[in-house]
């Protein structure tokens, strides 16, 4: 999968034309095969941007306020990426007007030692779902699967499954680097960072990682497009994907197989009901 | 068991041991047996630092990109300041228990780069503070290294204001020599006492090892990639205040605060008093001056919340701030920064970049 | 100053974990202000006896809860936590708690995922003229909560103990 010379040929053209302020996209590390996100704002520096299936960061990420406040931004996003477009744009948080999409109709991504990412062997769509321009061939939605890892761990019992989240919380460094680097987690300032609340935690205990984990997946819970953005940020390399893939399994099986950021305008799996939810395990 | 190390290096006798990796292994297991020990465990793919009871589970030499550093022995990720009670008549304080990071303790697998950090940390904590809890966790302490080989891609220690070679920051250092052997080294006082406790192997009475530890050196110098003149570097940065490169290198930051918190250096940390009703703690944790809320006051007022100049303030901090006061760089070249970052925004790149660019 | 080591002994979740004597089960009660909470009145006046383990929090709508709630009962003072609604259909916003009931699922599913008895966190419907209803939840939680004993799983710590 290689649209390099596409990539810099579109970027060099938007830039030329001044549609656009930046354009975000990737870059080699200089010195191995990986690739790093690259904010390229003149035409003639088009020449560092690749696109390949190491092209793995959610970019959709800097569409963030803080990153690119007001700016008109040119995009690459895969299948993945772009879903998560999708909830930003209905959720207000980017203008459509603002954002030149170039989508990729993507084969998947390999991690640092070449093998093809968890998400990608799981993945349900592929193809951008949002673009203004797309390159390669849409294969369509795929049959969804429920995560591996999540099925292994529910076969385990209450108490082995405890010990071993006891352990995940406790080499939490709290350093929020998997809330800084999900494109849908763009709160100004956090719920749980006020430090004025009394249901403030700041301390790095195992208890807070638990309270800060559990809660930042449930509040993404429904909206979670599994880019593993937060799990390839963490430091400590923790599987931040059995909490979101669990609870995307439950939103799948029991709501109408619902699935994020799939269609346009349509909103988180919280921000709908149907009549016919479950509702046996209520007393 | 552990004296104070205050004598000249150069007038002191410190001894060289030879041995071979089964007599390390043993010498490991003795100093695990007779010592409350840590070590790196793996946790997840990466190695931090925990209490160890026999070798099993702990690997004394792991992979640079995959080791966590160990400040959090020393500056902890979270800290019990003081405990307090609210009652009809006031608030009462009380102190917390025991500090269980205080007693006599060895660490193996002690990087250079990170023995060296304690060292810089050390200046600022007998600065204007004497910070008592760090300082004695410091004296209690004796550190022994890993056998850094060979350079990993981000790693730059060679390139910044310290010895690597005889660096006296470890008490005892582990070299792999050229020749398949492996040298203990005592670096200082306190080493010297504890390898005389218990000796890996004969001391090297005919002095064969120094040309083995040169050459060995030689070997890993030779293996790094990244190289820079840090005088060069401190100079130049001075007067780039209001260099445009720091904007460009800063673009792609997402202001998490994984680089402070793995820095071996970084010493930022925040208050916060979390309470049950009537009873609390008060606990010291972590910081970043990237974070966008670092400098939040009381009264809504937020000085830099704009990314480049919280990237500029780190770099320069790292590189200029430090240097001036202490006369040492914040920086000690690990690269453990880079590696952690979620886009690996390297502060070697960064400082070059500005260093670099026209004012 | 003492440091939080990260190498504590593990404290999975043991049903019968030594309850020290005389301990009672502490339970967060959230209940909606139109339907549960009026019904939880009615059983107060109508003499309805139910455990007294039970604290009740009101809030206008069961959607109003959070499930960052939840957790942070969990993580401080309770044992067990009891989320009431009106029933589907008769919500007072006419659509908050079908929201509500999806929030539900999901959040007791993921606690108990990460370890915690399913029993730890429950939910009821309870209309305001259910006030016989309203008793036998809350003995039925606060009996289900007895049995698995003190919660200490990822407890925030802070106590003088």
């Amino acid at each position: 999968m290689d649209y390099t010379n596409q990539i810099r040929e579109i970027a060099a053209r938007l830039l030329s034309e001044n549609r656009i302020d930046v354009f975000i996209g990737y870059r080699k590390t200089g010195f191995d095969e990986n690739h790093l996100p690259a904010f390229i704002t003149h035409p003639n520096a088009t020449g560092d941007l690749v696109f390949t299936e190491k092209s793995g960061f959610n970019l959709t990420n800097y569409l963030k306020f803080e990153h690119t406040r007001n700016k008109r931004v040119g995009l690459v996003v895969k299948g993945c990426d772009s879903r998560a477009l999708n909830l930003m744009l209905t959720e207000n948080q980017v203008k459509r007007d603002h954002i030149y999409i170039v989508g990729i109709a993507c084969e998947g991504v390999v991690n640092e030692q070449g093998e093809k990412a968890q998400n990608c062997l799981e993945c349900v769509m592929p193809d951008p779902v949002v673009h203004d321009e797309i390159l390669g061939v849409p294969s369509g939605k795929r049959d969804y699967q429920a995560n591996s890892d999540v099925k292994e761990l529910w076969q385990k019992d209450l108490a082995e499954r405890s010990r071993f989240f006891e352990e995940v919380f406790e080499s939490c460094i709290r350093c929020n680097a998997c809330r800084h680097s999900c494109p849908l987690c763009y709160c100004a300032k956090c719920c749980i960072d006020q430090e004025t609340s009394t249901l403030y935690h700041g301390a790095n205990t195992t208890s807070s990682a638990f309270h800060a984990l559990m809660t930042w997946s449930l509040h993404l819970a429904g909206r979670c497009v599994d880019c593993r953005n937060c799990e390839k940020a963490c430091p400590s390399h923790l599987p931040l994907h059995l909490l979101h893939k669990q609870n995307e399994q439950v939103i799948h099986e029991h709501f109408q197989g619902h699935l994020a950021g799939m269609v346009a305008q349509d909103r988180g799996a919280f921000y709908k009901y149907n009549l016919n939810d479950p509702d046996d395990f209520i007393l | 068991m552990i004296l104070s190390s205050n004598t000249n290096t150069n007038e002191m006798n410190l001894t060289t041991y030879i041995t071979d990796p089964a007599g390390l292994e043993q010498f490991y297991s003795a100093v695990i047996g007779a010592y409350e020990t840590y070590g790196p465990v793996e946790t997840f793919g990466k190695f931090e630092f925990r209490k160890i009871t026999s070798l099993a589970g702990c690997n004394p030499d792991p992979p640079i990109l995959s080791s966590m550093s160990v400040k959090a022995l020393f500056f902890p990720r979270s800290a019990k300041v003081l405990r307090y009670r609210t009652t009809s008549s006031g608030t009462e304080l009380s102190d917390t228990a025991e500090d269980p990071l205080a007693g006599k303790r060895v660490i193996l697998g002690v990087r250079h780069c990170d023995a060296r950090a304690l060292e810089v940390l050390d200046r600022v904590y007998k600065w204007d503070y004497i910070d008592t809890d760090y300082l004695n966790r410091r004296a209690n302490t004796v550190l022994i290294s890993t056998r850094c080989d060979q350079a990993a891609a981000h790693c730059f220690c060679t390139s910044l204001d310290y010895d690597v070679e005889h660096l006296d920051a470890l008490d005892v250092a582990i070299v792999r020599g050229t020749d398949g052997k492996i040298y203990l080294q005592a670096r200082t006082e306190k080493g010297e006492q504890f390898l005389k406790q218990h000796p890996p192997g004969p001391a090297d009475a005919a002095g064969t090892s120094a040309e083995q530890l040169r050459k060995q050196y030689v070997t890993f110098e030779n293996s790094f990639r990244l190289k820079m003149n840090y005088k060069e570097i401190n100079g130049q940065m001075q007067n780039k205040f209001e260099s445009p490169a720091f904007e460009e290198a800063s673009s792609t930051c997402i202001s998490c605060n994984t680089c402070a918190f793995v820095c071996p250096t970084c010493h930022c940390f925040k208050i916060s008093d979390e309470r049950i009703r009537d009873e609390g703690v008060r606990y010291k944790s972590y910081d970043s001056c990237n974070n966008i809320y670092f400098t939040l006051m009381a009264g809504g007022h937020n000085p830099r919340p704009v990314k480049y100049r919280r990237w500029r303030q780190r770099a320069m901090h790292k590189f200029v701030y430090y240097k001036e006061r202490f006369d040492l760089n914040l920086c000690v070249g690990c690269g453990k920064c880079t590696v952690s970052c979620p886009v690996n925004i390297s502060i070697f790149e960064v400082a070059n970049r500005v260093a670099a660019s026209m004012q | 100053m003492e440091a939080t080591v990260k190498d504590q002994v593990v404290s999975a979740e043991k049903p019968q974990l030594e309850a020290p004597p005389g301990w009672q089960p502490v339970i967060m009660g959230i209940l909606c202000n139109w339907c549960s909470y009026a019904g939880s009145d009615l059983t107060g006046t109508s003499r309805t006896q139910y455990p007294p383990n039970i604290r009740i929090i009101r809030v206008p709508c069961s959607s109003r809860v959070d499930p960052w709630f939840i957790i942070k009962s969990l993580q401080t003072t309770a044992d067990g936590v009891l989320v009431s609604g009106c029933h589907p259909g008769d919500c007072h916003y006419i659509t908050g708690n079908y929201y509500a009931r999806r929030r539900f699922l999901v959040t007791k599913k993921l606690l108990n995922f990460v370890g915690l008895h399913e029993d730890r966190v429950q939910f009821s419907w309870v209309s305001a003229a259910e006030g016989a209803k309203f008793a036998q939840v809350v003995a039925k939680v606060t009996g289900a909560i007895r049995k698995l004993g003190p919660l200490h799983l990822y407890k925030k710590e802070n106590r003088s103990q």
